[in-house]
């Protein structure tokens, strides 16, 4: 996305607790679960048989892809501020399969006064389609420091 | 030729053509042959460490996989190929969390065995400066622990990402492993 296309979601001094963070929206597509850079080392990420062979009713996505997809969303409200100071936190709680659509979610939980601005605390969280939750945690970021 | 049926070892997620179901398995077979779990390949305090430079095309194969298509990553580009790119910081940088991804390919690189059963199973990460587009970097993880909690065995790492030509620190992280 260009940054100018997400200028206008930036999070700002004012931001309210209780902002929700615009989601974005992914397909588990075994295809990339499997690409030589994501998952391709183990065939729990990728092959429908092996998976079912390990007691998996799917092939299961590596988390680290919901953590980049949460980390997405945070870049596009946070901008430059996600480059520098900043932490995430996830736990992976239940399986993304392939197929499922995953939405990232995110709301601004606390506001610390640090320097000029604010060191914000954001609960984050990835879905399915049935809202059951599979990667949840927290972000912390400097806005206007 | 082929030892399975074509119809049973795979499905509409993944459809394949008899030989691609043959490479699969054969695949899939190499990495089991001599499997261990990481639990019992790992000891408490064990570091291991890595160089990756983190060329323009290694940045575009992680951000298409999520389909991540934030101009800021962009030191390559289809026709123009490697170009500067451009960011808040200058030239193209890194998705912030891309170097979490590759401290996988230092706990478990080339030189062991598939790591069967292993799951990560959460990260604490501190994105602590912007990783320029074209940097090496050292990976370095430390076995911090290993553990276990409702008869889950877990291995915990402490992680730290440095910039080798100036030792900036870029990231930190802890993280976990269920492991068989």
């Amino acid at each position: 996305m260009d940054e100018a296309d997400t200028r206008s979601l930036r999070v700002t001094r004012d931001t309210p607790l209780g902002f929700e963070l615009q989601p974005v929206k992914k397909k588990a597509a075994i295809q990339l679960m499997g690409s030589r850079l994501w998952g391709r080392f183990n065939p729990n990420h990728w092959d429908p048989v092996y998976a079912a062979e390990t007691g998996l009713k799917a092939p299961i996505q590596t988390g680290e892809m919901s953590s980049a997809y949460i980390a997405e969303m945070c870049v596009n409200h946070f901008g430059a501020a996600m480059f520098a100071g900043a932490r995430v936190v996830c736990k992976y709680i239940a399986s993304t399969y392939a197929n499922e659509i995953i939405t990232t979610h995110g709301i601004v939980r606390e506001k610390i006064a640090k320097g000029d601005g604010y060191r914000f605390i954001v609960d984050v969280w990835a879905d399915n389609d049935a809202g059951e939750k599979k990667t949840v945690g927290f972000v912390e970021v400097d806005v206007d420091v | 030729m082929f030892e399975h049926d074509a119809v049973a070892v795979t499905d509409a997620l993944r459809p394949m053509s008899a030989v691609q179901i043959e490479q699969t398995r054969s695949f899939i077979a190499g990495l089991e042959a001599g499997s261990q779990t990481y639990w019992d390949m790992v000891e408490i305090g064990e570091e291991r460490s890595r160089e990756l430079t983190l060329t323009a095309e290694l940045v575009i194969l992680y951000a298409d996989g999520v389909e991540d298509y934030n101009e800021w990553y962009e030191g390559w580009r289809m026709n123009s190929w490697r170009i500067e790119g451009r960011s808040p910081f200058g030239g193209a940088i890194v998705p912030p969390l891309l170097v979490s991804h590759f401290v996988l390919s230092v706990q478990f690189d080339h030189t062991r065995p598939f790591a069967i059963g292993s799951i990560h199973t959460n990260h604490d990460s501190e994105i602590l400066a912007p990783i320029p587009v074209g940097a090496t970097v050292r990976i370095t993880t430390c076995a911090t622990d290993k553990y276990e909690k409702r008869g889950r065995r877990y291995v915990r790492h402490a992680v730290k990402v440095e910039d080798v030509a100036d030792g900036t620190l870029y990231f930190r992280e802890t993280r976990d492993i269920l492991s068989l």
